[in-house]
């Protein structure tokens, strides 16, 4: 049996104080002097899944319209007061949620501040605006996704992993449903979610506390508090049975893709899926690594991944083949691998091993202030507390072996998951 | 603004500061202007040690303790080397560095190293780890093997070159990858070491000896650096070099020495350095490698540069890119290509300095209908930087940002180790980086300029699109100034371009054609639409066209071109002469272009070859699309080259290819004909589309074919003036012009005496 040693996380906690502002706003700071900058981000409960069936993609393309202006800052002007003052700015979006952030030297905290509640409180976009990000979102996803080789493998696995859940479309979205967003969607969108009380505000660094308290509220207390919001209530049938396709693309090296359907991100089985992923596929002596690149040869790349999501997510098993080797002998060979873990187990010192890598990867993970404003912000939004940043470690390390070798008997199961293989245009079926 | 030296503000002041702010927390917030930043804190540049060890390997330590983390590097200090056929060899070096050594296997070191849950990275150059303090006393006896005692199994070899293999296959499909390979080839060359390009004939010439070969000659102690980070102090990390590295003590190899700069070693073979440094040359040239249907185009317009970390102008070049390209959102090629005409997802620039051969690109993709626009936009934006002195705000936005940049990069304490390696390596002065932040402060827009004028060079760029060349190939042809080949075509590994083409030998070229006419509706249809009208409507250049053409027996032609419902072009032949009305007035079409409109004056013109033709040529077969086709090369008797495309299934015109010279250049004009259907007994394309022709791309729908003298009661009259031959050439000797009489056809003006 596995005994409790004192971790990483209860040796090396991160420190980080709290409080809501009357208008809803969760506040979380974190003071590190180690080196004169500061991270400042907003995280806004609001994602792909919050998007209507036929504006897919909105949540994105409203995040790129974020950067337009406010009422007292003009179109090109916000990223300019950023880079003036010697920060970094950017924002992402995923299914659940909305992140931007900036990266200052810490005098200029304040500036970050006011940036973001201009953000919160105002923001503003005009017809040029809209058109030009809209274009530009178009030419995000052919870069990202059209123009790359096996670019298209998460758009369609997700079309066939989900059936009714909005995390069925990629983040990206559809451009046709863009084309057809008007102004009431964007007043809208904003007045629902880009209020105070479905928004959290980290500061991390070389701040001072009780000033930046003072300051939090100077720039976002009279924000006005918007109604409660609903999250999705989304039940996802089961698949009806192992869903298997063909996707032809332009590349030359076969590649094989299982993905398969696994708990929401926070539960117990999300770490043990997540395990498991990194049991096949981190490092070179993962047990895909292993088999499929070094003993069998029949892989140039092997990827086993997570999708930490709110609902339940997924976890995609990746391979490209060597030339000369067929989708079904590496879809043999990656089943042959997982069924090994739910036959076998998992050996001590093999387990051992994720445990290391999984300590020296948090350490990592939290070694720059953006780093932590962005671990604090996820704790909190998706895991409902910010405190999860110095548990999430031990919630890994409290599963065992047996455990593991459950989780995959339980959701690495060919009714659980989508089978693509994707093929050389050359090789498609003449109509 | 982050400056050096500046007083750290002391906490009482803060706490002071906080307390006012408190007080007046009900006060009006004036939200209309940026909040003032506060007092600057000083930027603290980490310490660094330094010895050298017996053995000649200099150690570098950087001592923070933040972290409970350690990262250990060996770099050797390898001049790049000329592999020439066995391009891909110093790549190999570095996947199989840590493939086994003399005590352990490859999977034994995988084992450990993942066991550590430590990382591990080798390259062509040493090998890069870190990993938890508690563990470094594990991992260094395993950087150690791998550094002074890699076995290079033959297995391994053999493993790692299938694996290779295939990625060259996955790289000439992934356009990104592809013009990361090509631009290098384009903007150094493909002799030169940083733009050589592995392929499959390469890699056969590589075996394990040449891998262990560079090994020993470049591996060496006294070329070293050893480089620690993290959570240990200097005289721990005396202790480990000494313990694990001052004994390494290798042999150098043999080697003789050639005249030419060049050393040969057994095992290796010839080793030949950088012949010399690449600079911007010649005019600017347009490369493209064709991907038919790309979703993107990807751009990069680059020239090497003779640009050294140490040289005193490499920071105000760095400002100089950072305002037009270089990493902030404000710059000019972002702010231009995205911002305003949301062109792209983000453009970029980057100057490398390098201490052997630098280099600058700019890199963009946007969507193909504005491809030659964006680099046109690029070219530009260099043009703009080398002509017009910068705003005091850009200036002051570049150098700002890049002191936060500085500032942000000291986060991670490896910063410092670079910094002290990037010192030893390139030479640079001691206190290099403590006089960053001062020095970049004083860049002037003087400065900024001349930085231009030195390193931007937008005449002698080197242009590199991967993308569907069909859809922009006028434009891009347009700003090449190579006017012999303004477009030339790449393949994916930069070699030029060649035509796929199988021989042919059960057929000839007459046999193609006979099977073309047959294929059409035979020669009886034909005759019958002696007299046809085709009427078709499209775009030109993207604006509305209607094209209408009229055939009449003898060659009689006629033909109308109506864009944007003006029109503005007219072509008629009355059997004899030929006219060509447009905006410009009209002229007569003599000489070659006459012939070659006559030879195009039928509806059918391969139907009617007889006294045309030089000669005919059956090429062979070739792919057009995922279609096959007969290429059939006619050489006219007014001189000209056309290649026409039959299908070898349909037998019908699906691609003519014309190469000549127009407007000042060469162009080669596509023309393709697709969707054949049956008119009046004739199978012809109803849809045309043809590209590379300097009016820009045409695509038509045929709108309808009639024949019969009806369709075809227009005038053929082409209006010219009738011809007087001139009595006697008259000589004015006042004018300067040639003394026509004396001159005999044919001699050049050369006089026999």
């Amino acid at each position: 049996m596995m005994l409790a040693t004192p971790s990483a996380a209860q040796t090396r906690a991160i420190a980080f104080s709290e409080f809501d502002l009357p208008n809803g706003l969760h506040v979380i700071l974190h003071e590190d002097h180690s080196t004169p900058i500061v991270a400042i981000g907003v995280m806004y409960h609001v994602g792909s899944k919050n998007e209507d069936k036929d504006r897919r993609g909105f949540a994105h393309f409203f995040e790129h319209l974020l950067f337009e202006g406010s009422a007292n800052i003009d179109r090109g002007e916000f990223s300019r007061h950023v880079e003036r003052a010697g920060g970094v700015l950017n924002a992402n979006t995923t299914g659940d949620r909305t992140y931007y952030y900036e990266v200052l030297p810490s005098e200029q905290m304040e500036l970050g501040l006011w940036l973001e509640s201009e953000r919160m409180l105002h923001a503003k976009v005009d017809q040029k605006g809209v058109d030009t990000q809209r274009e530009v979102v178009k030419e995000e996803r052919r870069q990202r996704y059209e123009n790359q080789p096996y670019g298209s493998i998460l758009i369609e696995v997700l079309k066939r992993a989900y059936s009714v859940h909005p995390y069925q479309w990629p983040t990206i979205g559809f451009m046709e449903d863009l084309n057809a967003a008007s102004e009431a969607d964007y007043k809208a969108f904003y007045k629902k979610f880009y209020v105070p009380n479905n928004a959290v505000l980290v500061v991390a660094g070389d701040i001072d506390q009780a000033r930046t308290r003072e300051l939090v509220g100077r720039y976002f207390a009279d924000i006005p508090r918007g109604a409660d919001v609903q999250q999705p209530v989304i039940e996802e049938p089961p698949l009806p049975g192992e869903v298997r396709d063909v996707i032809y693309d332009r590349i030359q090296l076969p590649a094989v893709v299982t993905a398969y359907r696994t708990p929401a991100f926070g539960t117990r089985d999300f770490y043990a899926v997540d395990l498991l992923n990194r049991l096949l596929s981190n490092g070179n002596s993962s047990r895909l690594n292993v088999a499929l690149k070094e003993e069998q040869q029949k892989a140039v790349y092997v990827g086993a991944f997570s999708l930490p999501f709110e609902h339940p997510g997924l976890a995609i098993h990746f391979a490209i083949a060597n030339a000369g080797v067929v989708p079904e002998e590496l879809e043999r060979s990656m089943d042959a691998e997982v069924g090994r873990i739910m036959r076998e187990g998992v050996p001590p010192l093999e387990f051992e091993k994720l445990k290391a890598q999984l300590e020296t990867e948090y350490v990592a993970d939290n070694s720059r202030v953006a780093g932590v404003a962005n671990n604090l912000a996820t704790a909190h939004t998706m895991l409902g507390s910010a405190a999860q940043i110095n548990s999430e470690l031990d919630r890994y390390l409290a599963l065992t072996p047996q455990d593991l070798q459950q989780a995959a008997a339980t959701y690495f199961t060919p009714e659980r998951r989508v089978v693509l293989h994707y093929l050389p245009l050359s090789q498609k079926p003449q109509p | 603004m982050i400056s050096a030296g500046q007083p750290r503000t002391s906490r009482v002041t803060l706490v002071g500061l906080g307390l006012f702010l408190s007080l007046s927390m009900n006060a009006q917030l004036n939200r209309s202007r940026p909040p003032a930043p506060g007092p600057a804190p000083t930027v603290h540049l980490g310490e660094h040690e330094t010895f050298t060890l017996k053995n000649g390997m200099r150690v570098i330590v950087v001592e923070n303790h933040k972290l409970p983390m350690v990262s250990v590097q060996v770099r050797f200090d390898i001049p790049p080397i000329v592999q020439g056929e066995k391009a891909g060899m110093v790549d190999l070096v570095g996947e199989l560095l840590a493939a086994g050594t003399e005590r352990l296997s490859k999977a034994q070191i995988d084992e450990q190293v993942d066991q550590l849950g430590a990382s591990l990275a080798t390259s062509n150059d040493g090998i890069y780890a870190s990993c938890l303090k508690k563990n470094l006393g594990t991992l260094l006896p395993l950087v150690k093997d791998i550094v002074t005692a890699p076995a290079f199994p033959e297995r391994e070899f053999a493993k790692v070159m299938t694996r290779t293999r295939s990625g060259l296959q996955q790289r000439r499909e992934d356009p990104d990858a592809i013009a990361e390979v090509v631009s290098r080839a384009v903007i150094y060359s493909r002799t030169h070491p940083y733009g050589e390009v592995t392929t499959e004939r390469t890699l056969d010439n590589v075996s394990v000896k040449h891998i262990k070969g560079y090994y020993q000659l470049f591996f060496r102690p006294e070329q070293a650096y050893l480089v620690f980070v993290g959570d240990l102090t200097a005289k721990e990390a005396k202790g480990l070099a000494n313990q694990y590295f001052a004994g390494w003590k290798p042999t150098r190899p043999a080697t003789i020495k050639n005249e030419d700069g060049s050393e040969d070693m057994e095992g290796l073979g010839r080793v030949r350095m950088m012949p010399k440094v690449a600079v911007p040359s010649g005019t600017r040239r347009v490369n493209v490698v064709d991907r038919p249907g790309a979703a993107q185009s990807v751009i990069r317009v680059g020239f090497p540069l003779n640009l050294q970390p140490r040289d005193l102008r490499a920071l105000s070049a760095q400002v100089m890119n950072t305002i037009l390209g270089g990493g902030v959102f404000n710059a000019r090629l972002m702010q231009n290509l995205r911002e305003d005409k949301g062109w792209t997802y983000g453009a970029y620039s980057s100057l490398d300095a390098d201490r052997f051969n630098g280099h600058f690109h700019a890199s963009v993709s946007v969507r193909t209908a504005v491809t030659d626009s964006a680099v046109y936009e690029i070219i530009r934006e260099l043009d703009r930087m080398v002509n017009e002195p910068v705003t005091a705000e850009e200036l002051e936005l570049a150098k700002r940002f890049m002191a936060g940049s500085f500032g942000r990069s000291l986060e991670d304490p490896r910063t410092v180790g670079r910094f002290a390696l990037n010192t030893y390596l390139n030479g640079l002065p001691e206190n290099h980086y403590a006089t960053y932040l001062k020095r970049l402060d004083a860049v002037t827009v003087e400065d900024v300029q001349a930085a231009a004028s030195a390193f931007l060079h937008p005449d002698q760029a080197v242009v590199l699109v991967v993308g569907d060349l069909e859809q922009f190939e006028e434009g891009l042809g347009a700003i090449s100034m190579d006017r012999s080949r303004p477009v030339l075509r790449l393949d994916e590994d930069g070699a030029l371009w060649e035509e796929p083409i199988t021989p042919v030998n059960d057929r000839t070229a007459e046999d193609v054609i006979a099977a073309y006419i047959k294929a059409v509706g035979g020669r009886e249809a034909i005759a019958k639409a002696a007299h046809l009208r085709r009427t078709a409507s499209g775009t030109l250049k993207g604006r509305p066209l209607r094209y209408t053409e009229w055939f009449a027996p003898g060659r009689k032609y006629r033909s109308e071109s109506i864009v944007n419902d003006i029109p503005v072009e007219e072509v008629i032949h009355d059997g004899e002469r030929a006219a060509r009305r447009g905006e410009q007035g009209q002229e007569e079409l003599a000489d070659v272009d006459l012939q070659e409109l006559v030879f195009f004056a039928h509806p059918v013109p391969e139907a009617d070859l007889e006294g045309r033709l030089d000669r005919m040529v059956l090429a062979g077969r070739t792919p057009v699309g995922d279609r096959e086709a007969f290429k059939v090369v006619f050489m006219t008797q007014h001189g000209t080259t056309i290649a026409d495309l039959f299908d070898t299934e349909s037998g019908l015109l699906v691609q003519r290819v014309e190469e000549k010279y127009m407007d000042g250049r060469n162009v080669r004009i596509v023309t393709r004909y697709s969707d054949h259907s049956e008119y009046h007994g004739l199978l012809l394309p109803s849809r045309i589309v043809r590209t590379g022709h300097p009016t820009g791309r045409m695509e038509l729908v045929l709108d309808a074919v009639d024949v019969g003298p009806q369709a075809v009661a227009v005038p053929f009259a082409t209006g010219l003036p009738p011809v007087v031959e001139p009595a006697e050439y008259v000589t004015d000797p006042g004018d300067g012009s040639r003394e026509i009489e004396n001159m005999a056809p044919g001699d050049g003006g050369e006089e026999e005496d």
